[in-house]
């Protein structure tokens, strides 16, 4: 019982801190890249708590429900995955999460808003496949579901069976972190195209809201990728927390390196070479016949 | 057995039909009315014993049986006179092969060891207890519906009598088509549905009406010759029952059963009659085209599926089902007419629901049989909602739903909680669709079509929420005025989606795991898919409440906290146009105002209509006779 | 320090500039001078922004445009106007079109001088905003902000002397 009480407190309190720390860093690095000094590593809390005591502006009272629905769904896809549930389920709620996202942009009379929903809906469909593939490839390579399995002492880890799949997480892993070449919906650099996107609506704290909610997910993503790598001892946990800084490294250098792509373009990389890469490696492990 | 199971299984079948002839010789309305509520309560309350009651048979006096066979021959005869009245001889065709065949196997004898000619197991009191509960609340509304119906219908249409008639009817029949074991009694009530079917869809008698009735009965009859021949094949090897044809696991009747199955539940690609049966009133969209009739299909499947574990047809079901779901999500999403769009995904979740019976597992069964159950009282929910939309705003598009939740917010709200239960966690749709990715992780192909399928319906329901819940700040909203009948409806389909809904991962654990578990009792599964099985069950029930109660709570206090002087028009590079009644236009050119609007997502560019169609009937008619080639049919 | 001073984010509105001033304004941005050291982003929408930076003095078709800008930001909220446009018009107030300075139609914090004025001043100007911003935020009365009382010559004549009408509070239900 304690040890699920901890488990919670992970996922609710400590997380969106280190999401907000991991985000914070991001922008650091990505100025340090650009030969500038950037802001400091906790702006993005600073951020958050100004947002929240700004005034609440808003355009109708059903958007207000979506932000909040986005953040609860979000939490409770971080939660099942820290109490070690089944995987698949855990990405349909993320996947719900995404979508009261999507819809929050969507029910307000704003034709920017809507349209970079629309961009976020095509990017939910570029991607989605990838993560179920992904997830389908972990069930191949440990014969179970349950996140819990995945960590278990014992357990092989995943990288060596999943390399393509890893690959094609990283892409859609760079769709959600909203990384140039992938950042058509809602972007800190788009703003001449489409102003914000998504969450341009949402002001002051419902802003914040989807803010934190953006941590968790960071968390959340960056935790994926420790999966990797992640029988449960200290060497491999180290090396697990080294594979996410490489893809926390790889996702900065993406961003500086590539222009923004159109929505479709996005959705026919995806679902042509990346999905095709995934499941090659899906293939592979079905004639091993590891199940 | 019992006399009052007997008598209870005569009233779930005969009571209504007697209730549809008393309603037929009506004259006064307010009689018919109370009539329909009558055959309403009456159902659904038998229904309801039905599936309390635990498990019984019927079995047959030898009367039972040649009453069968004789109303097998009468239905027959009722689909070649609508052959001869509609100059369809495609229709006479099928008909005929079907009489010829069913007058042969009057003059062949079966086994001695006779089954039960009626049959209350799990699956068929899910079954009755969807028909009743559903199919009664249904016909209530329909009295709300017909009534404004028949102000605005052409003046072809047929009387209401008639529609209510065939409606009530068809509840019998379709108690009687889930509950017969019999091949004649089964083969008599398919017809019976098929011509319901047939009347119901060609109500108005527009020429539209009338074309896409003709193609119903097409193709439905030739899912009836496909019956027969499986009827007749299987009495060629000495069994005229169901539950015989399983008993010797005979593959080559059952393979004919279940193109019957297909065609009736519209998969690809037979899926062009149903698609044209939404030009019938709303009610019959609701009980016949979503919540049951074309349930029969994968209710002849499922029913059959743990007598052909690890068969190559039943992979070969799961791969047409997948691919029906994959091909109807993508179509549904260049759709922006709103009753095509529950069409197609109709048929894609019935698609999910073949898929789910051929993957054959427990796993896969539980999955079915929860999908089918909370599938037909979503969908029978969405339908309804979209009935009293269109009443009301006149059009079934859904780019002009646009400020529906001013408009109609209790209908609104009801159609949201619909839509949402096909889509949020835990809700019955949403966790069943987890359960059958889980199930098909053993075949490929399967998996990645189900994979690519639940990607695209995110697509077109997220569209459809975001137009629908598209509104402007408003103080407060007035509930509209809507028929007594129909608001009752809603409001008690829509409090049984949102209880079943949110308990969906309790009644999985403690009913559906059941059932699977004892209709896979003594087959074979293997160790991998046990352990799936047991694995599913144990998903915790309180985060989920946990958080989407916190969500709710936070939006309820924000929604009566917050202040409507922080309210702001949309940004529109600041040119609004000034004033709280034009908020959403924007200044142009020489002063000039325009609204600003953005259309929603359609790709047609991508799914246009035809083009898929086509290619994916291409794809599915490959499907199906290779189906019978692997089986060695062909 | 309050949080607000910690994360200004940063709106920018040209009037009707002659993009000197704009293209000042972004060179803060810039590695030489990084405003996003101070937490300063440079945001696309009012809804979002905390510092609304306007260029260019004021004409007919965007005086409205500049409201609206303004009326969509949440409170607490500063302006600062860069540029000498923005506090008389500048060479551009004898045009037939011009009305004037920012401050004849939304209040203005801070007055940033200089045609262009150097990034360092608008540095100094956001800094100096900030400033003004954690104060809003505690409820203290702010000074409205000081312009420069000589103006170049000619003086600038709007062609209209009254004030184009302020819009209602837009999409405020009363």
């Amino acid at each position: 019982m304690s040890e699920t009480i901890i488990k919670l407190l992970i996922a609710i309190v400590a997380a969106p801190l280190v999401g907000a720390i991991i985000a914070g860093l991001d922008r650091k690095v990505t100025a340090r890249m650009q030969g500038r000094v950037g802001p400091p590593i906790l702006q993005p809390i600073y951020d958050v708590l100004k947002l929240l005591i700004k005034q609440p502006i808003f355009l109708n009272r059903v958007q207000i429900l979506y932000a909040f629905m986005h953040l609860a769904f979000m939490m409770l896809t971080l939660v099942l995955l820290i109490l070690g549930q089944d995987l698949l389920l855990t990405l349909f709620v993320h996947a719900f999460a995404t979508i009261s996202l999507i819809l929050g942009g969507m029910c307000v009379r704003s034709p920017y808003s809507r349209i970079g929903s629309q961009r976020k809906t095509l990017m939910l469909l570029a991607y989605e496949p990838i993560l179920v593939i992904m997830v389908v490839g972990i069930y191949l390579s440990q014969g179970s579901f349950m996140a819990s399995d995945v960590v278990a002492a014992g357990a092989k880890p995943l990288l060596l069976s999943l390399p393509l799949v890893f690959i094609a997480y990283m892409m859609a892993m760079a769709i959600e972190l909203q990384k140039s070449p992938f950042d058509v919906a809602s972007s800190h650099h788009a703003h001449q195209e489409i102003v914000k996107g998504v969450t341009l609506e949402y002001a002051g704290p419902f802003l914040a809201i989807i803010e934190i909610a953006h941590f968790y997910e960071v968390f959340l993503l960056f935790a994926v990728v420790y999966f990797f790598w992640a029988p449960y001892n200290l060497a491999n946990a180290a090396v697990g927390m080294a594979l996410a800084a490489g893809a926390f490294l790889f996702h900065i250098v993406l961003d500086n390196t590539f222009a923004r792509l159109p929505a479709m373009w996005i959705v026919r990389f995806m679902w042509v070479i990346v999905f095709l890469m995934a499941t090659t490696n899906i293939i592979w492990l079905y004639r091993l016949g590891t199940i | 057995m019992n006399d009052i199971n007997t008598l209870a299984l005569l009233g779930v079948i005969a009571g209504p039909v007697i209730f549809a002839a008393a309603i037929y010789f009506t004259k006064q309305t307010k009689l018919r009315n109370i009539l329909v509520l009558g055959a309403a309560l009456l159902t659904s309350a038998l229904g309801i014993f039905i599936a309390a009651s635990p498990s019984a048979n019927v079995y047959p006096d030898s009367w039972v049986v040649y009453a069968g066979a004789g109303l097998e021959i009468v239905m027959t005869l009722a689909v070649l006179a609508i052959a001869y009245n509609i100059r369809s001889w495609a229709v006479g065709l099928f008909g005929t092969i079907q009489l010829v065949l069913v007058v042969i196997s009057e003059f062949m004898h079966g086994e001695s060891s006779i089954g039960p000619a009626f049959v209350v197991d799990d699956l068929s009191r899910v079954m009755v207890a969807i028909v009743s509960v559903v199919g009664s609340l249904i016909l209530v509304y329909s009295i709300g519906y017909m009534k404004e119906h028949e102000h605005h219908a052409p003046a072809t249409a047929r009387s209401t009598n008639t529609f209510m008639f065939f409606l009530v009817g068809f509840i019998g029949a379709m108690n009687g088509l889930v509950l017969a074991n019999d091949m004649k009694w089964l083969g008599c009530f398919f017809e019976a549905t098929t011509i319901c079917s047939f009347v119901l869809i060609g109500h108005d008698r527009t020429r539209e009406a009338a074309k896409n009735a003709a193609r119903a009965i097409l193709i439905n009859s030739f899912g009836g010759v496909a019956l027969t021949i499986g009827a007749f094949l299987a009495l060629l090897k000495g069994s005229t029952q169901y539950s015989g044809i399983l008993y010797h696991a005979d593959i080559i009747a059952f393979s004919f059963i279940a193109l019957a199955g297909l065609v009736k539940s519209a998969q690809m690609p037979f899926q062009s009659w149903l698609l044209g049966a939404m030009v019938a009133p709303t009610p019959v969209s609701a009980l016949l085209h979503s919540a049951t009739m074309v349930n029969i299909g994968v209710y002849l499947v499922l029913r059959a599926a743990p007598a052909f574990v690890g068969t190559k047809l039943m992979y070969f079901i799961a791969i047409i089902g997948a691919f029906s779901f994959a091909a109807t999500s993508a179509l549904a999403i260049a759709q922006s007419n709103g009753k095509k769009v529950l069409a197609y995904s109709t048929i894609g979740n019935l698609g999910l629901i073949f898929t789910c019976a051929g993957i054959d597992s427990p796993l896969g069964y539980s999955a079915a049989i929860m999908l089918l159950c909370f599938h037909a009282v979503s969908k029978g929910l969405l339908f309804l909602c979209m009935g009293t939309i269109e009443q009301k705003i006149g059009s079934r598009d859904i780019e002009d739903m646009g400020s529906l939740l001013r408009e109609m917010p209790l209908t609104t709200v009801i159609t949201l909680i619909g839509m949402a239960s096909m889509l949020v966690p835990p809700f019955g749709m949403l966790l069943s669709k987890w359960l059958a990715i889980e199930a098909a992780i053993s075949s490929p192909i399967v998996l990645l079509l189900v994979v690519i399928g639940s990607a695209l319906t995110v697509l077109f329901w997220a569209k459809w929420i975001g137009r629908i819940t598209t509104v402007s700040y408003h103080p407060w909203y007035t509930i509209e005025r809507i028929s007594i009948s129909k608001q009752s409806v809603l409001a008690i389909l829509a409090t049984i989606v949102v209880i079943a809904g949110l308990g969906a991962i309790l009644l999985y654990r403690d009913l559906f795991v059941d059932i699977a578990i004892r209709a896979y009792q003594g087959t074979y599964i293997s160790q991998s898919d046990m352990k799936l099985f047991e694995a599913a069950g144990n998903i915790p029930y309180w985060p989920f409440m946990a958080f989407i109660g916190l969500a709710l709570v936070a939006g309820i206090l924000a929604y009566f906290t917050v202040n409507a002087s922080n309210v702001r028009a949309p940004f529109l590079c600041g040119e609004n146009v000034p004033g709280s009644t034009k908020t959403y236009e924007f200044r142009s050119v020489k002063d000039s105002s325009h609204l600003a609007w953005s259309s929603s997502l359609y790709l047609r560019h991508i799914f246009e209509e035809s083009k898929t169609t086509m290619w994916a009937n291409l794809i599915a008619a490959v499907i199906i006779l290779s189906m019978f080639a692997a089986i060695g049919v062909l | 320090m309050s949080v607000l001073a910690k994360s200004p984010w940063v709106v920018h509105f040209n009037c009707n500039s002659c993009n000197g001033c704009d293209i000042e304004f972004l060179a803060c941005l810039c590695p030489t001078y990084d405003v996003e050291r101070f937490g300063v982003v440079h945001v696309g929408n009012p809804k979002h922004a905390d510092i609304l930076v306007v260029t260019g003095s004021v004409n007919h078709r965007n005086a409205r445009v500049l409201a609206n800008v303004y009326q969509q930001m949440p409170s607490p909220k500063v302006v600062v106007a860069c540029g000498v446009c923005t506090s008389s018009g500048g060479i551009f107030a004898d045009c037939y079109n011009v009305l004037g300075g920012v401050d004849k139609f939304i209040p203005v914090d801070v007055f940033v001088p200089g045609c262009p004025p150097r990034p360092e001043a608008m540095i100094d100007g956001i800094v100096k905003a900030v400033g003004i911003l954690a104060a809003k935020a505690k409820g203290i009365e702010t000074p409205v902000a000081d312009k420069p009382r000589i103006t170049v010559s000619p003086s600038p004549k709007p062609v209209d002397e009254t004030p184009a009408q302020e819009p209602d509070e837009v999409g405020a239900v009363k």
